[in-house]
């Protein structure tokens, strides 16, 4: 017991030695010694000299009020010299802060003076970091749970290598430039121009709210989204938007690696305020509540040059400036998300256009294009060119015309995955799934290539192709893609109107049925969402697709769900026990989901 | 007049110790109680309760490790300031910028940890060794509450740094204890001042954490030391020389007067130092003297838990995470690890999970002393007369060890069950 006890007094009593030297060696007092001495090699004076001698290290520290929130800036506790022209050439932390005349600093008798101040702007408000460290990891923000790491300079534990890779490089600080350097075309900030360029150019203010900037709502709210998201968060989700959110419908834009830099740094910048306002002004900007103008769109330029072009050749025009080739195809322009216009005029009429401008899910209830808020006349126009797309595709063998026209969505190899197929909801059918394909009967398919389907992506090709051509493409699928003979249907025992009465009685039993047989997959609210959705192909019918619903017959609901859908994960509830009277009531259900629809 | 200044370090000493260095029996008894700190030890002490096997001095290091969190949290407070807006800051300069902040907020951190877990382990063993049986059952609901008070202090405690971490922790916390039945939504109230974890919350968090708690953890502690001296020291087992046919003979009178001879036989040693009694007890056999025994074998707890502090406290950095922000909640967002089996529990169902089943386990807990009346297997490690009792616990705390495990590795983005390797 008394050797333990020598032994543990000799252990706490070196821990506690070790601690307290640990406190009194700090890499700060180490980095100003050696500033000292080498200042007291190049002093000049004796008086110089004598003053450094009486130097002995300190926490020197900037309190910066000037510019948002208090922040206390330590780092000239390591870098010293940041303001001694002596050390230009010297290495981190020793090295002069360099001096630029492109950010104002001005050379005055062979001395330099500073635009930038330190004792005014400290260094986090330019760089970022942690002020109050002083030691190297915490100060540059290292710690993956600092918000705010060195811009351009520090990546931090958790970044991936490949995108952190992306992300050095002194221009990165341009984003915090912008936050009192408002002006769009400031000299200083030319990526932060160029990313708001691409915000626009690249359609993302159709989704985007940034407050003053755009105005979209079926993304989220990016007004403050440069203090919320790291730069490896903003590089990686405009790379690939489901590494982040598994569900997002964010489109992947093709973008080069310099775009998407300079629009991580337009969007850093976006902090929600910027430095050189005061709150009242910020109140009285929020509360005049602006609707942001789209730049090219509606500044006077274009309206003075408006007259001058018919509505189709101003469409024509707006379609190119509003960079709707990001998403869509039109011609040999391809964005390769959105579908293709290139025969608009003669797959849809004026009304169906102008309303689904107005609200794209008053057509196609799962689009993902957003509603751009264009004026009337401007969509009036787009409309009108869009009208003039009416030249059919050149006629063409079976083959070329699924290449031209179809595998765009349905894919080189009919499988349904086209380029495109991510973005489209319903998806693109499958074609190689030959349980569907023969369990359906030819006039089926037929009308679906000719008259579309409505509430889906698919077009009406009846005024492209003729009657023949489709025939042609539907055989060519056939022998291509499904691989199997036709059969012969056995016709089954299925009403053609729905014989259960229209009642709240019947919706009722209906609903209590939808809830607990059909949840699981096409969710309570019977979108096509349920928990099982996920993990079935093809997705679950989002039953509240009301173009879609509104064009499907009675008869179609009800052999669906008595006798199942071939091919897909829905099961014929006949042989779960539902009678014919529960499928009614379930079709009733249904039908007034989609009462109200539009 | 010289000589008395010569003498006068001697009599200053004297006049504190009134006892020298002891070299006789006599003297050691007497060192033990003419000192204010170590007369809450008895004058001797039996072999068994110094046993590191039996005790494994769990009860001690909980003990000092209040100790150290009185003396490191004082000290704390004098940087830390308790607003919404300085909190967080005042860590990152503890983290930096403070001589000896980061060592001091680290022993702080683990050590809170650290004592939660080893009052439970203290729980244990006594459950586990029977020491809970009369005279002894309510020095048992002592410790139990004094349990409920270093949960709630190492609770009120993990607010105040004032990052993530903190704030959806206690949000969890906090709304577990508003699904408690009619009073739940007060209470709830009552603690954060609030609807949400905010300013009032942190400050109340921080005054009940300073403040009350430990005043009140001083005082239980205080009265459960004491009782452990009164209830007869330490629990032992019965006397194996004694026949069990002798023992069942003394009539109920006889037995009932065995606890009251007790402590009567340790006045017969007082009076035999003091002077005024001749009478010699007779002295337990299998005891030895305080001095120096006891005393070594507390200063050598005392220093395993500084060094094994210390050493954890110099490798390990308490987390901080980023500055609190209400509108992202980490997804899961989780309690403090020993709220993490409520919260798992919560998982399931609320009100069972996070105040019925609780509520209940604390109810048998409290009661147990008074439940379990049999006389058998006191003072022994799993004695086989304790089996049904002693597996019944150990099932307990396996279920709740298993729902904290899976609550803190096996828990990712909205509670979803996902694999740690």
């Amino acid at each position: 017991m008394r050797l333990a006890l020598a032994v543990l007094s000799l252990v706490v009593l070196i821990g506690s030695g070790v601690v307290v030297y640990d406190q009194f060696h700090s890499r700060w007092e180490d980095n100003q010694k050696a500033y000292f001495n080498q200042a007291l090699g190049l002093a000049k004076t004796p008086a110089e000299r004598a003053s450094l001698e009486a130097r002995v290290p300190k926490i020197e520290q900037t309190i910066v009020t000037g510019f948002g929130e208090q922040r206390i800036d330590r780092c000239v506790s390591c870098h010293i010299a940041v303001d001694d022209p002596r050390f230009t050439t010297e290495k981190q932390p020793l090295a002069t802060h360099p001096y630029s005349e492109a950010m104002g600093d001005v050379l005055r008798n062979g001395r330099w003076e500073r635009r930038h101040k330190f004792t005014d702007f400290g260094c986090t408000t330019c760089h970022d970091g942690q002020g109050r460290g002083l030691d190297r990891a915490d100060a540059h923000g290292d710690d993956s749970f600092w918000p705010e790491p060195m811009l351009g300079y520090t990546m931090q534990d958790g970044w991936k290598k490949e995108i952190s890779s992306h992300l050095h490089g002194k221009e990165y600080m341009q984003a915090n430039c912008a936050r009192c350097h408002t002006a769009k075309d400031f000299a200083g900030t030319p990526l932060v121009a160029r990313g708001r360029e691409l915000f626009f150019k690249t359609g993302c203010y159709g989704c985007h709210r940034i407050e003053e900037i755009s105005s979209g709502t079926l993304g989220p709210d990016l007004t403050e989204v440069g203090k919320e998201r790291k730069l490896d968060y903003l590089w990686g989700h405009i790379v690939n938007p489901r590494d982040y959110t598994a569900t997002s419908i964010m489109p992947q834009f093709k973008l080069t690696d310099e775009d998407r830099k300079a629009l991580v740094i337009f969007l850093k910048s976006r902090r929600g305020s910027d430095l050189t306002e005061s709150d009242t002004e910020r109140f009285r900007l929020k509360s005049a509540n602006v609707t942001p103008a789209l730049p090219g769109v509606s500044e006077p330029g274009a309206a003075a040059a408006g007259p001058a072009l018919t509505p189709a050749a101003r469409g024509e025009k707006l379609v190119g400036d509003l960079a709707c080739m990001s998403c869509h195809k039109l011609g040999d322009r391809d964005g390769g998300i959105s579908p293709d216009l290139s025969y608009e005029g003669l797959m849809r009429d004026q009304p169906w256009l102008m309303d689904h401008f107005r609200s794209p899910r008053s057509r196609i209830p799962d689009s993902n294009m957003p509603a751009f808020g264009l004026p009337q006349a401007d969509f009036e126009a787009i409309t009108a060119y869009l009208l003039t797309r009416t030249t059919p595709p050149a006629a063409a063998t079976p083959a070329d015309t699924f290449k031209t026209l179809c595998v765009r969505c349905h894919g080189e190899k009919g499988d349904g995955k086209g380029i495109n197929y991510l973005y489209l909801d319903p998806a693109p059918r499958d074609l190689t799934r030959a349980e569907f394909m023969v369990s359906k009967p030819q006039e089926r398919f037929i009308a679906s290539i000719r008259d579309g389907v409505a509430g889906t992506s698919m077009p009406a090709w009846g005024k492209s192709l003729s009657d023949e051509q489709v025939k042609g493409v539907l055989d060519y699928v056939w022998q291509t893609y499904v691989k199997e003979p036709r059969r012969q249907l056995k016709p089954r025992k299925v009403p053609e109107q729905n014989p259960a009465p229209t009642s709240a009685e019947s919706i009722g039993r209906g609903e209590a049925t939808f809830m607990q047989r059909c949840t699981g997959c096409h969710g309570r609210k019977a979108d096509g969402h349920g928990p099982n959705s996920m993990d079935i192909s093809p997705r679950p019918r989002n039953l509240r697709n009301f173009a879609f619903m509104q064009h499907t017959p009675d008869r179609r609901l009800m052999e669906s769900i008595e006798y199942g859908v071939e091919g897909t994960a829905m099961p014929s509830w006949m042989d779960y026990g539902l009678s014919q009277s529960d499928v009614g009531d379930i079709v009733n259900y249904i039908r007034s989901l989609n009462q109200t629809g539009k | 007049m010289w000589k008395d200044l010569l003498d006068l370090p001697r009599n200053v000493w004297r006049s504190i110790f009134r006892n020298p260095l002891p070299s006789s029996d006599r003297g050691r008894a007497a060192t033990s109680f003419t000192n204010f700190f170590l007369h809450i030890q008895p004058v001797r002490v039996s072999k068994q309760a110094l046993r590191p096997s039996y005790t494994m001095g769990l009860g001690l290091i909980s003990f000092f490790l209040f100790v150290i969190l009185t003396v490191t949290g004082v000290l704390l407070m004098f940087y830390y300031v308790p607003s919404t807006g300085m909190a967080y800051d005042r860590m990152l300069d503890l983290r930096s910028s403070v001589a000896f902040g980061i060592i001091l907020r680290n022993m702080h951190r683990w050590a809170a940890h650290a004592m939660v877990a080893v009052v439970f382990l203290h729980m244990c063993r006594v459950f586990l060794t029977g020491s809970y049986k009369p005279p002894r059952e309510f020095n048992w609901i002592l410790g139990v509450c004094l349990f409920l008070l270093t949960l709630l202090s190492s609770f009120t405690g993990y607010l105040l740094p004032w990052d993530q971490l903190a704030f959806w922790a206690i949000t969890v916390g906090t709304s577990i204890a508003g699904y408690a039945p009619l009073v739940g939504k007060e209470l709830k109230f009552l603690l954060l001042g609030d609807a949400n974890v905010g300013q009032e919350a942190l400050l109340r968090f921080y005054v009940l954490h300073v403040v009350v708690l430990p005043a009140v953890l001083t005082i239980f502690v205080a009265v459960h030391f004491w009782r452990i001296r009164k209830d007869g020291g330490l629990a032992k087992p019965e006397p194996a020389a004694l026949p069990p046919a002798a023992a069942a003979e003394p009539d109920v009178a006889a037995a009932a007067a065995v606890p009251a001879a007790e402590p009567a036989r340790r006045f017969v040693i007082q009076g035999l130092v003091r002077g005024p009694l001749v009478k010699v007890g007779k002295l337990e056999e299998d005891t030895v003297f305080s001095w120096p025994n006891l005393l070594i074998a507390e200063l050598v707890v005392l220093l395993l838990t500084i060094a094994g502090l210390l050493a954890v406290s110099y490798f390990f950095n308490a987390p901080l995470e980023q500055p609190v922000n209400v509108m992202h909640p980490p997804n899961p967002a989780k309690a403090p690890w020993y709220f993490l089996g409520l919260q798992e529990q919560v998982s399931y169902s609320a009100f069972w999970g996070g105040i019925g089943v609780p509520g209940i386990e604390l109810l048998l807990l409290v009661l147990l002393p008074f439940i379990d009346r049999g006389k058998q297997g006191v003072g022994r490690w799993f004695a086989r007369e304790r089996v049904l009792a002693n597996s019944v616990f150990l099932l307990f705390v396996l279920i709740n060890v298993v729902l904290i495990v899976i609550g803190t590795f096996f828990r990712g983005a909205n509670w979803q069950f996902v694999s740690p390797f």
